[in-house]
């Protein structure tokens, strides 16, 4: 054998790379797919949740904002737990951030609320004094696009196999179950019933009367977004 | 002595020189620095060894000749001596074969690095002194640690000066505000409040046995007023026929039953802040990666500005 690889250069630099890298390939890449895999707890995200994604990339949240918390104490006091791989298993792209101008949102679902994204969005200086994070007031007046959510869930859903109408497993033993809807009217109106909520906590009129009316402003989707980023 | 030797001494002086030289010309010199004494001996003793060392393989190269017993196989018409392995040779290999099986099995599975095996142990490490440190804490000191926490988490939305930052969140500098006690009349409420599940009904299930009828809209604005004033003012009867039974005559709740509703407790505060709350104003959310001491402490601080 060892004379015919030395006869055949070309299966001999394969047979040289493979057992160069065999510790890399027994060690790594099964430990990679294990670790991508989803945590328990992490869900799908909802259509509208979806769209408000969207609204967080259009509008560049991710170069000031950084969706990565480190296992330091110091990260871990002000975000939460620690950021495991699988969190991200959804994320297409993740939204790491490479910076923080503003603080981490990996889990601010956790700590911030509907009315206090609202009153920050609109004039972010009012709740935090100081703040140089500008006003985004065209999120309360632009429509959120529920069509590329659903577009973005019909892919991912026949292409990666992301578990949308199927139990998926939460923290607390029970399983939640992410719908998606078979149509695009079907899905706008899976999102209308999930906007309704978020804008029954909010303050503004003009929001209210565009849910109310069946239209899904920006700011409803972003912050549907970011109450289930935990 | 030859030649190879007197060269080699030669060079070593030379090179000596230069380190002397060369420390004597920077600054300071050796400045009475052990660091600077080590380096300077290390140097010289280099400079002295590697002569002499390259001086013995040199002359070895000049003096000895091949002799011994030739191996039967050559390659290529070189050929190899039957040595024997050198002693100290075959130790090392040895040794370095039961270091390998100790580094395998024991080495490198137990003292590996884990980047979250010192997360762990940071935390671990803060955590007990933590406790070492403020388990005693009472009374101004507690204040002021919940007057930090407070600034470091709440007052995002309270307010740095815990006033609510004009209705955007609850105005802490008292217990309650009208609007708040009138959301809660007409609409029931079930917070947790007392640390457990005690729903308090809309106001279809709230009587005044005063009347003996449902409490009605002018009687909410006058308790709403009474319980936001700190329970003085007008409305006193019309809260001891309507709540009193639950909230007690004085408004400062009873265990179990219902809440203190005329002025904050570290208790109550920390209830709050264990599983968060939802009012008039909006949701509050639970902040349970506070400890216990800290909850305590925010509880302190806001007993004592509400007063």
């Amino acid at each position: 054998m060892f004379h015919w690889l030395e006869k055949h250069p070309f299966f001999f630099a394969v047979g040289v790379f493979v057992t160069i890298a065999f510790a890399g390939l027994i060690e790594i890449l099964p430990n990679f797919a294990q670790q991508s895999r989803p945590v328990i707890g992490t869900a799908p995200y909802s259509t509208l949740e979806l769209a408000g994604r969207h609204v967080y990339i259009k509008n560049s949240c991710n170069a000031c904002h950084s969706q990565l918390v480190r296992p330091f104490k110091s990260e871990t006091d002000r975000y939460g737990h620690y950021s495991l791989s699988g969190e991200y298993a959804y994320d297409r792209p993740f939204l790491w951030g490479s910076k923080r101008t503003g603080p981490d949102l990996m889990r601010v679902g956790n700590y911030r609320t509907t009315d206090w994204h609202e009153n920050h969005m609109k004039d972010p200086a009012s709740v935090v004094p100081g703040s140089i994070m500008p006003a985004y007031r065209w999120m309360f007046a632009n429509s959120a696009d529920i069509e590329t959510a659903f577009a973005e869930q019909l892919t991912i859903a026949q292409f990666f196999s992301v578990p949308y109408n199927q139990p998926v497993p939460m923290r607390d033993g029970s399983s939640a179950v992410v719908k998606m809807g078979g149509s695009v009217s079907d899905a706008k109106a899976l999102a209308l019933e999930e906007a309704k909520a978020v804008a029954a906590d909010m303050k503004d009129q003009d929001v209210k009367d565009a849910v109310a009316r069946g239209e899904i402003p920006e700011i409803v989707a972003l912050i549907a977004y970011l109450n289930s980023l935990k | 002595m030859n030649k190879l030797y007197l060269g080699g001494i030669i060079f070593t002086a030379l090179m000596l020189l230069l380190t002397y030289l060369s420390v004597g010309g920077s600054k300071g010199g050796l400045n009475d620095d052990i660091v600077n004494t080590l380096a300077i001996t290390g140097a010289v003793a280099l400079v002295i060894i590697t002569v002499f060392v390259v001086i013995k393989y040199v002359r070895q190269m000049q003096v000895d000749s091949a002799s011994g017993e030739l191996a039967d196989e050559n390659w290529d018409g070189i050929g190899e001596y039957k040595n024997s392995v050198p002693t100290g040779w075959a130790v090392m290999f040895l040794l370095t074969m039961v270091w390998g099986m100790w580094y395998f099995t024991i080495g490198y599975p137990v003292n590996a690095y884990s980047q979250i095996g010192e997360y762990n142990e940071d935390v671990a490490a803060h955590n007990t002194k933590f406790k070492a440190q403020y388990k005693e804490i009472t009374g101004d000191r507690l204040v002021e640690m919940g007057e930090s926490v407070f600034l470091a988490e709440c007052k995002v939305c309270h307010g740095i000066n815990a006033d609510g930052i004009d209705g955007k969140a609850a105005n802490l500098n008292r217990r309650i505000d009208a609007a708040s006690v009138k959301h809660v009349l007409e609409k029931g409420s079930n917070n947790k409040l007392i640390g457990m599940e005690m729903p308090m009904p809309d106001r279809n299930g709230l009587f005044n046995t005063n009347s003996g009828a449902l409490i009605t809209d002018a009687e909410i604005d006058v308790i709403s007023a009474y319980v936001a004033n700190g329970m003085s003012g007008d409305g006193a009867d019309i809260f001891a026929g309507a709540c009193s039974m639950c909230h007690g005559a004085d408004g400062m709740g009873m265990e179990f039953v219902a809440p203190n509703i005329a002025t904050f407790t570290p208790a109550l505060v920390s209830t709050v802040l264990t599983h968060g709350k939802k009012g008039s104003i909006g949701v509050m959310p639970k902040f349970d990666r506070l400890n216990d001491k800290q909850k305590e402490a925010v509880g302190a601080y806001i007993t004592s500005i509400s007063k």
